[in-house]
């Protein structure tokens, strides 16, 4: 299993990448990497080049860059090249930190879309109430505009992704709508209820509310992108926020409380690491022709592990084949 | 390739990729309004064109690129 690499996508690229490529050649011995970026920069990170190739890369997409447009202009930067190895066969799957949207282009416009799925989707596996669980999102983001369809199309592949990857017999699937009765939300979310409810090979629960994002009433929640981007951003916004006010009141309010800070860190670690960036993999953008994933721009190795171990299971377990067999005998129009 | 060939391949791509009978298509169809092609719909295709015919096409010509007609007639004048 071979896995591209754009070397230098994200904040802290090309160190973490390398540093994270590395830690994750030396987990699994089944994987192989190509890294696309600047070699004079990439080339003396490396501490060993076993399974590992170089590519030379001349440009970078940076976070500033419009995204369609720069992947049509900068066919020679990392990002572009990893996909275009992806698209060629060179290699099997893309891992990035890069520009969200110029990834998402890229997966879309390089790698091509699965045929039968009209837009795909970005998904990130977010926490739980049940510190053993995790819930997938999807869509997080990649439309602005969505249609019954593509929302039954993404519920499909959410549930093929929990099943396969995350090893759930039957996904519980629900809908983010503005309450849970039937009939709520707009004539979008209503369609897309009573196809969810039809579809027989969907464990459909219903609709979940937002504030309920997280409280294990599904394992996959299906939104429309414009929603599903909203919910996301309000709700790390609000658990960021929250976690700065708890520490602003503990290190405020005098010697006491900040003895007790103390004696209860080490629960806040706890909570703190479930919720990194890093624990739970990366973003896939799901519905494209071969398994391209990112990370947070922001994140250490740790993230870079996990998610090239999440890259590692889709590939093992052939999540894109399935939904491409599945949607050659059930098609989703 | 003849102006005639062109407009052949352009009406399968299109016939493909917007899952329309072929028949269905003449030389003035809007690919944006008559297919209900949006953004994203636009910028495959004309990857796809690129792939198909060779070269690039700037994004200020691509958004020019109407009607089947026009398609056409941009690849003839910009043929090797």
């Amino acid at each position: 299993m071979k896995i591209a690499v754009d070397a230098m996508g994200g904040d802290h690229a090309p160190a973490v990448v390398v540093k994270g490529v590395e830690q994750a050649r030396d987990q699994w011995p089944d994987l192989e990497f190509v890294l696309f970026g600047d070699v004079a920069q990439v080339k003396p990170l490396i501490k060993d080049e076993q399974r590992l190739t170089l590519v030379q890369s001349n440009s970078v997409i940076t976070n500033e860059d419009e995204p369609v447009k720069a992947v049509r202009s900068k066919k020679d930067s990392s990002m572009v090249m990893a996909a275009q190895a992806v698209k060629n066969g060179a290699a099997d799957a893309i891992f990035s930190m890069g520009n969200t949207g110029a990834l998402l282009a890229t997966g879309i416009f390089v790698i091509g879309r699965i045929k039968g799925i009209d837009r795909p989707a970005l998904m990130p596996t977010l926490p739980s109430v049940d510190p053993d669980k995790v819930v997938n999102l999807l869509d997080a983001g990649a439309n602005a505009e969505s249609k019954p369809n593509y929302l039954e199309q993404w519920a499909l592949m959410g549930s093929i992704y929990a099943r396969d990857i995350r090893g759930i017999k039957e996904p519980r699937i629900a809908l983010l709508n503005n309450g849970t009765e039937y009939d709520k939300g707009d004539s979008l979310h209503q369609e897309v209820y009573q196809r969810l409810q039809a579809n027989p090979n969907l464990n459909f629960v219903g609709n979940v509310e937002a504030g309920n994002l997280l409280n294990d009433q599904a394992d996959v929640i299906v939104s429309d992108g414009f929603t599903g981007n909203a919910v996301l951003k309000a709700t790390e916004g609000m658990a960021s926020l929250l976690m700065k006010q708890i520490k602003h009141a503990l290190l405020n309010n005098g010697t006491k409380v900040k003895l007790g800070a103390a004696l209860i860190k080490p629960a806040f670690g706890d909570i703190k690491n479930r919720f990194s960036t890093s624990a739970n993999g990366g973003a896939v953008l799901l519905g494209v022709n071969a398994p391209v994933v990112k990370t947070h721009g922001g994140s250490d190795e740790g993230a870079v592990v996990s998610t090239i171990g999440q890259i590692r299971e889709m590939l093992r377990k052939q999540t894109i084949h399935q939904v491409i067999e599945y949607l050659q005998t059930n098609p989703i129009k | 390739m003849t102006e005639k060939e062109v407009y052949d391949k352009v009406i399968d791509l299109i016939a493909e990729r917007f899952e329309v009978e072929p028949a269905k298509l003449m030389a003035t169809t809007n690919i944006k309004n008559d297919l209900a092609a949006d953004s994203i719909d636009l910028v495959e295709f004309v990857l796809e064109l690129e792939d198909t015919f060779g070269g690039e096409i700037p994004d200020d010509e691509a958004e020019k690129l109407n009607t089947i007609d026009d398609v056409v007639k941009y690849i003839v004048a910009h043929q090797n």
